[in-house]
C-alpha cells in the first residue's frame, strides 16, 4: 500500500506559533481541550441521525454522534480497515436461507438521554428510512439512507438483542448497506414531542459524542460521551467545535489565524504556505474516484471503444498531480492500482498521446477534424477536489487529439440529481458524460451501481445506461460470493472488464488533504471516507 | 404626483434636466472636456481598453487557453510570460487581454440593452404622459425598490447560471434607472412652449420626438448611463465571482480572479492582476462619466 | 404633514405588491417545472402531493400569488429545499447579522464620507480636494470582494491582528457588544464601508460646494459671522440630505452583502443567498430577496417621511 502521508512535523515552529496565535484570537476561554474544525460543507449537517451534507456529514456528525450496527476500522493509516462490529457484536447468514440475516445485539448499550437501545430500536430506526406511514417516519432521513439499503426487504425483532433481516435477493455485500444506517434515540424522540425539528435541538445517539449546541449554519458543539460503550472510544478532548467554511481562502486564512485548529481540503496552492507556517498537512489514499462517467445512450461518441481509449491516454496525469500540489494519486481505474480490487486489466490508462492520436485515427478523428463532445461539470462540491481548474486540463488535453469538449456547469446539487435521473432525461441536458466523484468504500459502490442493467435510472444510478449481461454476470459472482477469497476473485474479474473496455475516463483518486495547527496530536488519517477524532488531542 | 423613488436624494430623475443647446453647445462641450485633464486621461485609457478588446488576436502574444501545468503559476516578469502565468500555465498576458472582451462586454453590454429599452420606455411614458405614463412608471418603480445587486443576483440566481443569463439579469437591473431618467427629461421636454406648439400645429408625434425630444433628452441619458458601466462592470464580476457569470475556460476577469484566489499566497500579483483590471476600468468609466457630466453640463 | 404621511403610505403598498409579484416569479422564470424546483431531488410522492396542495401550481397563476401572498403574511415563507427548514426562521436570524454588519459599515462609511466631502467642498479644487475625490472615486470603483480578500490576506494570515472569519467566538447565536465579538466585525464592516464612503464623499463635497456658493453665505459673512457659524449654516443645510443618503445606503448594504458575507463567511443574509444559490434552493432563495426588498422599500419610507419632517420644503405634491 502506497501511503501518501505528508504529516510534517516542524518542531522548531511548534511553540512560536501556537502561542502567537492564542492569545490574538480572541476566543472565549475555553480548555485547551476544544478542537475547532473548519468544514467544507455550507451548513451544519442535520444532527438527526441520517445526517445530510454527504460524506462529509456522516464523517463529523453521522458516525460521532451516532452509531451503526456496523462501523468500519478507522484506527489504521497503513491499511484500509474494514467493517467491525458496532451496535451489533455479530451477524451471520442463515446456512438454509442465504437471504435470510441474523444481527446479534451489544448488549448494555444506551443512548445520550439513557434510554436502552435493543432491537425495538433498530426497528423503530429502519421503520423511520422505510415505513412511510410510520409516525417517525422522517422524509429528510429516508431521502439520505433509502437509497444506501436497496436490499433490505423486512426486518423484525426476534427477541430484545437479536433482529432479523431479509434480503430481496442472496447478496453477500448486505452487511455494507447495513453499514450506513445510523440509530437515533426513539425514547428522545417521544420526549420532544415526536417531531424531528425538536429533536435536532436536543439530539440522541448512542456515539462517542453527544450534541451540546447547534446553531444552524454556524456551528455545532460536541462533547465527550463517557459512557461510550467502547471505553478505547471514549474521547480525549473536551470538546469539538464544527464550523461550515465553503470558502478555501476562508478556511485557510482561519487556520493561519489561529481561529480553527483543523480544515478541511485546503486549496493545493495553499499547501505551501500552510506548511511554511508550521501546519501539519496530512493526506492519504482513501476509497475515491474521480472520473467522467461516460454516457452509452444512442448518439454519445463515448459508444466508441477507440475514442474512450484514446480519450483515457490523452489525460496529462502527472499534470493534474502539479496542478493539484501532489495532492492526488494518478487512476488506472475505479480503485487505485494498489488495491487488492484492482485485478489485472490489460489496458493501461497511461499517458501515451502518439497511441491515443492514432486510435482517434483510426475512428475517424483528428485535431483538425474534431469529434465534439458535451460534458457536464461542477464548480465546486463535496469530494469534487478543483473541478474547474482539472476539468479544463482535460479540456486542454482532449483537444490535443481532437476531442473538443463543450462544458454544461451545474452547480453541485444540480449535477448530483441529474445523476440520479440519468443521461436521458431532460436535466442532464444532453450531455455525454458527468463528473461526479465517487465512494467506492465497498463493491457495490465502487463498481455494481454504475453499471448494472437493472439499476438504471430511476431505479438506480447507472447514469449512462451501460447495458451488458456479460457484465451482469461478474456482478451476480460478486454477490453470490460468500467466501472471501471468492468475492475478491469476482470482484477483480469484474473491475478488469471496466478497465479493459475503458468505461470511464478515469483521472484521479484524492488524498483528501487537510492542514491541522501544530497543535493538534494523535490524528490518524484512516484509509477512509470517514474518520476518527476521539484519539486527538491538543498539544 | 409623488413617487416613491423621486424623493430619493441622489436620484438622477429629481435632479436632471434636458441639455439646453445653445449655439456653440457642443464646442463648449469640447472646449470643456480639453480642459478635464483627468477626464482625458481616463478616456484614453478606456480607449485603449477598447482597442485591446478589439485587437485582442493581434496584441496576444500566446493562446489564451493553451496551458501546461508543468509551468504553472510562474511570477511576474518570468522570460516569455511578462505577467507569469495562472493556474493552468496559462499566459497571464494574452489571458487578461482576451478578458477586456468579457469583461468589456459584460461591463458594457448590459448599459447599451438597457439604455436603448429604459431610454424607449422613459420617453414614452414622458412623452405620452397621464395614465400611460403612470402604469408604465408604477412597474418600473418596483424593479427600482430592489437594491441593483439583489435585484442581478436574485435573477441571475432564478434563471441559473451563464453568460447569457448574467447579461439578461444586469438588463434589467439597469432598465430602472434610465427610464426614470428618460422619463424625467421628456416630461420636462414636452412642457415646452415648442414642443407646445408643434403638438399644437398637428405634428405627427413621430417627428416631435425625432425633432425636438430625441435631441435634448439623449445627451442627459447618455451622461447618466455612462455612469453605470462601472457598476455594471463591478455587478458582473461579482456575479461571475459567484459562479453566475462567464464560463470556463473563457478568460472573463471576474472568473480569473475566482479561479486564482487560491492562489493569493503563492503569486499575489499574479492572482491581483484580474481585480486590478477591473479596478482600472471602473474608475476610468467614472471618471470619464464624471468628466462627461460636467463637460455637458448635465446635472445628475 | 399627515396628509403627507398618508399619501405616502398609500403610494407604498402598489409598490410591495409589486415587489411580492416579482419575488413570486422567480420559482416561475427558474427554468423547468416549478415543482422540481421547490423540491429536494429524492422527494416522495407523498411530498410531492403536499407541496402541490401547498403551492397551487395547478391553479392560474393568480390564484397561486393569492395563496402565496396569504402564506406570507402569516409568516410562512416555505420550507428550504436543502434543510427543510422554515424559511422565515432561516431568514429572521440571518437578516439581524445582515442588519449589523450593515450599520456598523453605514456609520464607517458614513464618518468618513463626511469627513471627505465636508473638507472637500470647503478647501474646493486644493489639494485635500483632490485627495479626497480621488479616495471617494476608489471607493465605488474597486470590486470590493476582492478588496476584502487582499485585507483578509494582510490583516488575518500575514499579521494575525484580526479574525478573518465568522460573527463571533461562539457564533452569532451568543453575540454579544463586547471587543471579542467587535474584532469580528471590523474587517467586513470594513471592506463593505467603502462604498457608502465613497458615494457619501461624493454627495456632501457637491452639496457643500453647492451651499457655499449661494448668495446668502456672503451676506452671512458680511454681517460679520464667524467662519465657524457658516459652518453651522451648512450643517443645517446638509444634514436633511446626508440622513437621506445615510438610510438608503443602509438599504443598499442590506440588499448587496451577498459577496462580502461570502468572502467573510458571514452568517447574514448574504451568506444565505449563496447557499440558496449553490444548493439551488429556490423557496430560500425567494424568501430571502422578498424579506430584503421589503426591508428596503420601509426604508425608504423612513428616510423620506424623516426627511420631510427635518425640511418640509423638500415635501412636494
Amino acid at each position: 500500500m502506497v501511503l501518501l502521508d505528508r504529516r510534517t512535523m516542524m518542531s522548531g515552529m511548534l511553540g512560536t506559533a501556537a502561542a502567537s496565535t492564542l492569545d490574538l484570537t480572541g476566543l472565549r476561554a475555553q480548555g485547551s481541550g476544544t478542537l475547532r474544525i473548519a468544514m467544507t460543507a455550507s451548513d451544519i449537517p442535520l444532527p438527526n441521525g441520517q445526517t445530510d451534507q454527504g460524506a462529509e456529514g456522516m464523517r463529523f456528525v453521522g458516525y460521532n454522534v451516532f452509531d451503526s450496527l456496523i462501523l468500519w476500522d478507522l484506527t489504521k493509516a497503513d491499511a484500509p480497515g474494514g467493517l467491525v462490529p458496532g451496535l451489533a457484536t455479530a451477524w451471520r447468514v442463515d446456512p438454509s436461507d442465504p437471504t435470510r440475516w441474523i444481527f446479534t445485539l451489544r448488549p448494555g448499550v444506551t443512548f445520550h438521554d439513557g434510554s436502552a437501545f435493543d432491537a425495538a430500536a433498530v426497528v423503530w430506526n429502519f421503520d423511520k428510512i422505510l415505513k412511510a406511514d410510520s409516525p417517525q417516519h422522517d422524509p429528510r432521513q429516508a431521502g439520505q439512507g433509502r437509497t444506501r439499503i436497496p436490499s433490505v426487504k423486512s426486518y423484525r425483532a426476534i427477541d430484545p438483542m437479536t433482529v432479523e433481516f431479509v434480503s430481496a435477493a442472496p447478496n453477500a455485500l448486505f452487511p455494507y448497506e447495513i453499514s450506513w444506517i445510523l440509530m437515533s434515540s426513539p425514547a428522545q424522540w417521544e420526549k420532544v414531542g415526536r417531531n424531528w425539528d425538536n429533536f435536532l435541538r436536543s439530539p440522541s445517539g448512542t456515539g462517542p459524542w453527544k450534541v451540546d449546541r447547534y446553531t444552524p449554519r454556524e456551528r455545532l458543539e460536541l462533547t465527550p460521551n463517557t459512557a461510550y460503550w467502547n471505553p478505547a472510544r471514549r474521547p480525549k478532548l473536551d470538546r469539538v467545535v464544527l464550523v461550515p467554511m465553503p470558502e478555501p481562502n476562508a478556511r485557510t486564512a482561519a487556520l493561519l489565524a489561529g481561529q480553527v485548529d483543523w480544515i478541511e481540503a485546503p486549496a493545493p496552492d495553499a499547501l505551501q504556505q500552510l506548511r511554511a507556517r508550521g501546519m501539519q498537512i496530512t493526506s492519504n489514499v482513501y476509497p475515491h474516484n474521480w472520473t467522467w462517467h461516460f454516457s452509452r445512450v444512442e448518439g454519445s461518441p463515448w459508444n466508441d471503444i477507440r475514442v474512450r481509449k484514446a480519450a483515457n491516454l490523452a489525460v496529462d496525469r502527472a499534470g493534474m498531480v502539479e496542478l493539484l500540489g501532489g495532492m492526488m494519486l494518478p487512476a488506472r481505474g475505479l480503485v487505485p492500482p494498489q488495491s487488492p480490487w484492482f485485478g489485472k486489466p490489460s489496458f493501461e490508462a497511461k499517458t501515451d498521446i502518439p497511441a491515443a492520436l492514432k486510435l482517434m485515427a483510426e475512428a475517424g478523428y483528428s485535431p483538425a477534424k474534431p469529434l465534439s463532445v458535451k460534458a457536464i461539470i461542477s464548480p465546486s462540491g463535496s469530494g469534487q477536489m478543483q473541478p474547474l481548474a482539472m476539468n479544463e486540463l482535460i479540456q486542454q488535453n482532449l483537444q490535443e487529439i481532437g476531442i473538443k469538449v463543450e462544458f454544461e456547469v451545474m452547480d453541485w446539487n444540480a449535477l448530483v440529481s441529474s445523476w440520479r435521473a440519468g443521461a436521458k432525461h431532460a436535466s442532464s441536458r444532453g450531455a455525454h458524460s458527468t463528473n461526479s466523484s465517487y465512494f467506492s468504500q465497498d463493491p457495490f459502490t465502487a463498481l455494481i451501481r454504475h453499471l448494472d442493467t437493472t439499476l438504471v435510472p430511476p431505479a438506480g444510478t447507472n447514469w449512462g445506461y451501460y447495458l451488458d449481461a456479460d457484465m451482469d454476470a461478474r456482478f451476480a459472482a460478486i454477490r453470490a460470493a460468500f467466501d472471501p477469497a471468492a468475492q475478491l476473485a469476482a470482484i477483480q474479474r469484474a473491475h478488469e472488464k471496466i478497465v479493459d473496455e475503458a468505461l470511464f475516463l478515469f483521472v484521479a483518486h484524492d488524498v483528501a488533504p487537510r492542514a491541522l495547527s501544530p497543535r493538534v496530536k494523535g490524528f490518524v488519517q484512516a484509509q477512509n471516507w470517514y474518520q476518527d477524532i476521539v484519539q486527538v488531542t491538543l498539544g | 404626483m409623488t413617487s416613491l423613488s423621486s424623493l430619493m436624494p441622489q436620484d438622477p430623475a429629481k435632479t436632471i434636466a434636458p441639455i439646453e443647446k445653445s449655439p456653440g453647445y457642443w464646442a463648449g462641450v469640447i472646449r470643456r472636456f480639453g480642459k478635464d485633464k483627468l477626464a482625458i486621461a481616463a478616456g484614453i485609457v478606456v480607449l485603449i481598453l477598447l482597442l485591446i478588446a478589439v485587437f485582442a488576436p493581434l496584441l496576444a502574444p500566446m493562446d489564451p487557453y493553451a496551458g501546461r501545468t508543468i509551468r504553472r503559476l510562474r511570477p511576474v516578469g518570468t522570460d516569455g510570460f511578462p505577467l507569469g502565468t495562472d493556474e493552468l500555465g496559462r499566459d497571464m498576458l494574452s489571458r487578461l487581454i482576451y478578458g477586456a472582451r468579457y469583461s468589456l462586454m459584460m461591463g458594457v453590454a448590459p448599459v447599451i440593452m438597457a439604455f436603448g429599452i429604459g431610454s424607449l420606455i422613459g420617453i414614452i411614458a414622458g412623452y405620452v404622459g397621464g395614465k400611460t405614463n403612470t402604469a408604465i412608471m408604477r412597474t418600473i418603480d418596483v424593479f427600482y425598490a430592489f437594491p441593483s445587486v439583489l435585484l442581478a443576483v436574485a435573477l441571475s440566481g432564478a434563471l441559473g447560471a451563464g453568460i447569457q443569463n448574467a447579461l439578461v439579469s444586469l438588463t434589467v437591473v439597469f432598465i430602472p434607472p434610465i427610464a426614470r431618467v428618460a422619463e424625467a427629461v421628456t416630461t420636462q421636454v414636452r412642457n415646452r412652449d415648442y414642443v407646445e406648439a408643434a403638438r399644437a400645429s398637428g405634428a405627427k408625434a413621430l417627428t416631435i420626438i425625432r425633432v425636438h425630444v430625441l435631441g435634448n433628452v439623449l445627451g442627459p441619458i447618455f451622461v447618466y448611463a455612462t455612469g453605470l458601466i462601472s457598476v455594471s462592470m463591478i455587478l458582473a464580476s461579482g456575479l461571475s465571482f459567484l459562479g453566475l457569470g462567464v464560463r470556463p475556460p473563457e478568460p472573463e476577469w471576474g472568473l480569473m480572479l475566482n479561479t486564482l484566489r487560491t492562489a493569493i499566497y503563492n503569486q499575489p500579483l499574479v492572482a491581483a492582476l484580474p481585480g486590478m483590471m477591473i479596478f482600472i476600468t471602473s474608475i476610468s468609466f467614472n471618471v470619464l462619466a464624471d468628466g462627461l457630466r460636467n463637460a455637458m453640463d448635465v446635472k445628475v | 404633514m399627515l396628509i403627507y404621511l398618508g399619501k405616502r403610505l398609500v403610494y407604498t403598498i402598489p409598490i410591495v405588491i409589486g415587489v411580492s409579484i416579482v419575488c413570486f416569479a422567480l420559482v416561475h422564470i427558474a427554468p423547468g417545472d416549478p415543482l422540481v424546483s421547490v423540491l429536494p431531488p429524492d422527494a416522495s410522492e407523498q411530498l410531492k402531493q403536499q407541496m402541490m396542495k401547498a403551492y397551487g401550481f395547478d391553479r392560474p397563476y393568480y390564484e397561486q400569488f393569492l395563496l402565496w401572498c396569504w402564506r406570507a403574511i402569516q409568516g410562512d415563507l416555505g420550507t428550504s429545499i436543502a434543510t427543510g427548514r422554515a424559511v422565515a426562521s432561516e431568514v429572521m436570524r440571518a437578516v439581524r447579522n445582515t442588519l449589523l454588519l450593515a450599520v456598523v459599515a453605514t456609520f464607517i462609511g458614513f464618518f468618513f464620507g463626511l469627513l471627505f466631502g465636508f473638507v472637500a467642498g470647503y478647501f474646493r479644487n486644493s489639494a485635500i480636494d483632490k485627495i479626497a475625490s480621488i479616495l471617494s472615486v476608489i471607493g465605488v470603483s474597486v470590486p470590493h470582494y476582492w478588496l476584502g480578500m487582499v485585507l483578509v490576506i494582510i490583516f488575518s494570515a500575514q499579521l494575525n491582528w484580526l479574525p478573518p472569519t465568522g460573527a463571533g467566538p461562539g457564533g452569532s447565536a451568543e453575540w454579544r457588544p463586547d471587543w471579542a465579538h467587535f474584532r469580528h466585525l471590523i474587517l467586513p464592516a470594513v471592506t463593505m464601508s467603502v462604498i457608502p464612503m465613497g458615494i457619501v464623499a461624493r454627495t456632501i463635497r457637491a452639496l457643500v460646494a453647492d451651499i457655499l456658493s449661494q448668495d446668502f453665505v456672503p451676506a452671512l459673512r458680511a454681517k460679520g459671522l464667524s467662519e465657524l457659524g457658516i459652518f453651522g449654516h451648512v450643517v443645517k443645510n446638509a444634514a436633511p440630505t446626508a440622513l437621506a443618503v445615510m438610510g438608503l445606503q443602509l438599504g443598499y448594504l442590506l440588499g448587496g452583502s451577498i459577496l462580502i458575507e461570502t468572502v467573510f463567511s458571514w452568517p447574514g443574509t448574504g451568506f444565505l443567498l449563496n447557499a440558496a444559490i449553490f444548493q439551488r434552493d429556490l423557496p430560500l432563495l425567494q424568501g430571502t430577496i422578498l424579506v430584503l426588498a421589503l426591508f428596503f422599500v420601509l426604508l425608504n419610507l423612513i428616510v423620506d417621511v424623516v426627511q420631510t419632517a427635518i425640511d418640509p420644503r423638500i415635501q412636494r405634491s
